[in-house]
């Protein structure tokens, strides 16, 4: 149900979306059980099924809601300019906990890296850490862009950073691949648990950040865009960006 | 504006983005959990009440039973219940705002709660059902048979709800608050509320982590806690305590908050020293609770530094509690006490807050908690201040609020009689569990065949369990019962200054208020003697 | 505001006798477990005292200013600055006083707790699910503890699974029981007697079953047994 929300406060009709809940019943299936179908059940039958119901849910859900951010004009403007910044608060505690781990892990250790470990190369995170920063980069161009009401620029760049962030989260892969092969999986050893832990939650951020480029990029084309969603998408991939040249510092140069 | 006529549309209540609807909603989650939660309670109470198995054959049953009653308890009663229900149905009511400031993202935060309780429930009747306890500590919770992943991910759900919650409520305070409406003007529970998320905001995150990690030890094959590859079995007790326990007090602020809305309006005072209250007390807590968690683990082979350091710490937090103990005292100095159920139970939480916050305090000592950790000493205090006093405070909003959610009073015979059966029934419960822990019963046992002795203070606990449930099966009743056919009340029953009662129609429609609210600079909630 | 200055002076009042008994130093040679007795004492005198204050206080006014029409409003007066500043600081100090006298006993205690006389007897504990095995550490190995009376023990205790924790009600003792770690506790046994050792760290089904003796002996009998089951350990293998 739309809303006229100018018509103010004696309008009789309680508000709905369906968005919120179609996302919840999207996490729940397409992460929460199908992570359990696989890993704890070991049935891939099962495994497919809450996958493939999960998924039409979140991305139903997500347009959805991305549409109503565009077209409904909020109770109250741009306090998601505030609210994702306290969003992030949050998520600096996360990475500090695995940080936390990590150097209680490494400092206790007799010997480190633990015996297991091949050599792992610092030349790609150097090339990644180029491509990320040139990213942010143009995340705020295509900002600019936005806020000079230039849809066609915004669009542009936009497709730049998401060429960019997928080109980084190709690297993660291969790397992965890479180390995989050498037998460094994720239960080798002490360093293996935490490079991989570490990593690939930057990395889960990276595709929620590429998620969120998206979501933004395809309104676009119908000539829709919102200022703060734009901020927030390019704060947000800020962080991101942030958040990696910890990862830089502790795991791959320490 | 008045709802009544209005037919029932469940796309209106399932789709809901208004905050009355979405708090109704976790009211009724939370105490669908709160009442599995309690059968499960009154399960364990049975099987303890005679000596060797009396309903179950082994303590694997007993073990999923009590997973599951602390967990939900917990996560899923208490923590939605006052965060969720209580602040959101009220919160923007008292500071003047139409709703919250992202009305999706908190139908987004309900809907996760939901699907946390549903995978809770559901997790009781899986096969592998988890036996882990609410804390759960590696490696058992790695090398059990039983399923761990519900249990992490039921976690997560709650943290992303919660966090999102804190995400909300932070910004709506602080942008969304009545034209005029200065930081000293807000209600004690508007405050109350605000310092809970700003301790979720930063502290689940942590736990988040911490259940992330045992999933991946579990079920990928990581060493995180594993000593013998490296990894630091005390590791996960210190990330989850150090959210746990600033969890505390996600419970206890709030439900002292909902105290001072009540016991503000039935004694018709201001309250005593409300700076004092809100800038030592509320803030002192938030301050010092992230400092404190290694009490819980004064027996797992800490440092001796940091089990004295935080034996200290853990006893100053008494400091904070103290000032805002003696503003809600204060509170009843020379004032007009009129008795209804909602003051009853609050009065009932004065007695209630002393009895577990004071035994609080010899747990504190570390060399005191050599002895009596995990025993039911620490049961008795736990479930003192948290089960009742926080359970009861909640009670007292839900008798007090009744009237401006439904329009009608939940006051009556069997209201009162409910109360009387719940508060002589934990007193009957919980008294024995002090005397037994202290005499050394552990904590978990579903037999305890080597303390013959104490069968008979465990019978009287049982005994006492089953009052409460006779006052807690009455008190849903009588809601049910009051919310359809209760004496109907004006708008203002109680005669209270706060915003919620004063400007808008009980119960208030789609925008709350019929006109903006503006107050002046000398409005408080809590003036009714200028 | 005078009634609020009553309750001020009686926890302050109350406070002085745990101030003279702070200064009363524990005997050197009394049993640990003796001396927590004491300490427990004295906290449960403390905790007492100001919940019956507070309470007292509470059902006080509860009675006293019940509305005597439904009209009536209560008449609180709004603090002045000087009482504002005195309503933080003093109960702040009292509570802070209190905090820190319990805070001393506690440590001073836990001192003794901490630190093992030399010539304590050593005996490693290792845990199972679900139950405990001694080591004595000249081949005998049991599945209960057998303790001189009156000598102090000190163990030593791994485990080879899960967590568990080592309790002895009797002996006022606890200490997790880890995997890769070495936790320690110890005792000294005042009488002879058996009394029970018990699991208090959640370790899965059987974990309230996971008992055991503690029977301590005169030293004499002590040196006896160990004798015959240094014996019978000798025999088996
Ligand atoms: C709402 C929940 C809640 C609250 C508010 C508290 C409040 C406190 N708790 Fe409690 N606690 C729990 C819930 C709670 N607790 C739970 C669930 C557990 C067990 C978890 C598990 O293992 O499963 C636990 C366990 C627990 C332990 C660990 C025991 C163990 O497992 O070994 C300890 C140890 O220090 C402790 C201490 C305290 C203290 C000092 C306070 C203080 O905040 C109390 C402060 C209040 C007062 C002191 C009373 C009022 C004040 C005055 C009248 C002023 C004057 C007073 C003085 C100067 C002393 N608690
Ligand atoms: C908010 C928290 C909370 C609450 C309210 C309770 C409530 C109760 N608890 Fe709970 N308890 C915990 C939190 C809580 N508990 C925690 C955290 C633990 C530790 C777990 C662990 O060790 O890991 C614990 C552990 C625990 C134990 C320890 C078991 C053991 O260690 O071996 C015991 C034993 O007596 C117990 C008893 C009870 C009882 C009798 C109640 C009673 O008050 C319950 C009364 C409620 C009811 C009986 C339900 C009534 C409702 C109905 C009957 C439905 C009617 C419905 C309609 C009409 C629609 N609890
Ligand atoms: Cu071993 Cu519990
Ligand atoms: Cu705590």
């Amino acid at each position: 149900m739309t809303t006229d929300s100018s018509s103010g406060v004696h309008e009789h009709h309680w508000e709905t979306s369906w968005s919120p809940f179609a996302v919840v019943i999207g996490i729940f299936f397409l992460v929460v059980l199908t992570f359990s179908a696989h890993y704890v059940y070991e049935n891939t039958l099962l495994t497919i099924v809450c996958a493939g119901i999960g998924t039409p849910f979140l991305l139903a859900g997500i347009a959805k809601w991305v549409h109503e951010g565009l077209t409904e004009k909020p109770l109250i403007s741009g306090v998601a300019g505030v609210g994702l910044p306290i969003f992030i608060i949050s998520e600096v505690f996360i990475f500090l906990a695995l940080f936390v781990t990590y150097w209680v892990m490494r400092l206790s250790a007799p010997e480190w890296p633990p015996e297991g470990t091949p050599h792992i190369n610092t030349a790609l995170p150097i090339i990644m850490t180029i491509i990320l920063v040139s990213s942010s980069w143009t995340a705020h161009v295509a900002e600019e862009k936005a806020e000079a009401n230039d849809l066609a620029g915004f669009r542009t760049w936009i497709w730049y950073t998401i060429i960019l962030g997928t080109l980084f989260f190709g690297c993660t892969a291969y790397e992965y691949n890479h180390l995989l092969s050498e037998g460094f999986g994720p239960s080798t050893n002490a360093f293996s648990t935490i490079f991989y832990t570490i990593t690939g939650f930057h990395a889960s951020h990276v595709l929620i950040g590429l998620g969120a480029f998206f979501a933004v990029l395809i309104p676009a084309y119908k000539g829709m865009t919102n200022h703060t969603l734009t901020t927030c998408v390019s704060v947000y991939w800020h962080f991101v960006d942030v958040v990696w040249f910890f990862v830089l510092s502790q795991i791959y140069f320490w | 504006m008045s709802t009544e006529t209005e037919t029932f549309n469940w796309k209106e209540w399932v789709f809901t983005t208004d905050h009355k609807r979405i708090g109704v909603l976790y009211l009724i989650g939370s105490m669908a959990a709160f009442a599995v939660a309690g059968v499960m309670a009154l399960l364990i109470r049975i099987e303890q009440s005679t000596l060797g198995p009396t309903i179950i054959e082994d303590g694997t049953t007993y073990n999923e039973w009590l997973y599951f009653h602390g967990a939900a308890m917990i996560l899923a009663f208490l923590i939605p219940g006052l965060t969720g229900f209580a602040a959101n149905y009220f919160l923007p009511l008292m500071i003047g705002a139409k709703d919250v400031a992202f009305p999706r993202i908190n139908a987004f935060s309900i809907w996760l709660f939901y699907a946390a309780i549903v995978l809770a429930l559901v997790s009781i009747v899986i096969p592998d059902s988890p036996d882990i306890m609410w804390t759960g500590y590696p490696p058992y919770s790695i090398t059990t048979n039983a399923n761990t992943a519900f249990y992490v991910f039921t976690v997560h759900l709650l943290g992303f709800s919660s966090i999102l919650g804190a995400v909300n409520f932070l910004v709506t305070v602080i942008y969304m608050r009545a034209p005029g409406m200065g930081w000293n003007q807000l209600n004690i529970f508007v405050w109350t509320t605000v310092a809970a998320f700003a301790i979720q905001l930063v502290f689940i995150p942590v736990l988040a982590a911490a259940v992330t990690m045992l999933l991946f030890d579990k079920y990928l094959g990581t060493h995180f806690f594993d000593p013998a590859e490296g990894g630091d079995v005390l590791l996960y007790q210190n990330l989850f305590w150090f959210y746990s326990h600033p969890a505390v007090y996600v419970i206890f602020l709030p439900a002292v908050g909902i105290l001072f809305e009540v016991v503000a309006s039935m004694a018709k005072n201001r309250v005593f020293n409300y700076k004092a209250c809100v800038y030592g007390g509320i803030l002192g807590i938030v301050i010092i609770t992230g400092e404190v968690w290694v009490h819980h683990l004064y027996v797992a082979g800490m440092p001796d530094w940091l089990r004295i350091g935080q034996m200290v710490t853990t006893l100053l937090i008494s400091v904070p509690v103290g000032l805002i103990v003696l503003s809600l005292w204060g509170t009843l100095y020379k004032a007009s006490i009129t008795y209804n159920v909602a003051m009853l139970y609050a009065a009932a939480c004065f007695f209630l807050v002393l009895v577990g916050g004071l035994t609080g305090i010899p747990l504190a000592l570390t060399v005191v908690t050599v002895h009596l950790s995990e025993t039911s000493f620490v049961h008795a205090h736990f479930h003192f201040i948290m089960a009742l006093f926080a359970a009861f405070a909640m009670f007292s909003g839900i008798y007090y609020w009744f009237p401006k959610m439904t329009g009608r009073s939940a006051d009556g015979k069997l209201a009162v009689f409910s109360f009387w059966s719940n508060v002589i029934g934990v007193n009957v419960t919980f008294w024995p569990l002090f005397i037994i822990g202290v005499e050394g019963m552990p904590r978990r046992y579903w037999d305890y065949e080597m303390f013959p002795h104490f069968e008979p203070y465990h019978q009287v606990a049982t005994a006492g369990a089953f009052l409460i449930a006779i006052g807690m099966a009455g008190t849903m009743i009588n809601w049910i019962i009051a919310a359809r056919s209760g004496e109907k009340v004006g708008e203002n029953p109680w005669k209270s200054k706060s915003l919620e009662w004063t400007h808008c129609p009980s119960p208030p429609g789609p925008g709350n208020f019929p006109e903006d609210v503006v107050v002046s600079e000398d409005w408080t909630p809590y003036d009714y003697n200028k | 505001m005078k009634f609020f200055n009553t309750i001020l002076s009686g926890l302050m009042g109350a406070l002085l006798p745990f101030a003279a008994m702070a200064n009363e130093a524990y005997e050197g040679d009394m049993n640990p477990a003796d001396q927590w007795d004491r300490l427990w004492n004295t906290i449960l005198l403390d905790i007492t005292v100001i919940g019956v204050i507070f309470g007292v206080a509470a059902i006080w006014m509860m009675v006293k200013y019940r509305a005597k029409s439904p009209d009536d409003v209560g008449s609180l007066p709004k603090l002045t600055r000087a009482q504002t500043m005195a309503w933080i600081f003093i109960p702040c100090a009292l509570f802070l006083a209190d905090d820190l006298f319990l805070s001393a006993k506690g440590w001073s205690l836990w001192n003794v707790y901490r630190q093992v006389p030399e010539d304590a007897l050593e005996i490693k504990v290792t845990s199972y699910q679900w139950y405990w095995e001694f080591d004595y550490g000249d081949g005998i190995v049991t599945e209960e503890l057998t303790v001189p009376v009156g000598k102090p023990v000190v163990l030593r205790m791994t485990s080879e699974d899960v967590l568990h924790s080592f309790f002895i009600p009797e002996y006022r003792v606890k200490e997790d029981v880890m995997p890769g770690r070495v936790t320690y506790i110890w005792f000294q046994p005042k009488k002879a007697g058996t009394t029970v050792a018990t699991c208090t760290e959640f370790c899965g089904t059987a974990h309230g079953n996971m008992y055991t003796d503690v029977i301590a002996v005169p030293p004499d009998d002590f040196t006896a047994w160990r004798v015959k089951a240094k014996a019978e350990a000798e025999n088996e293998s």
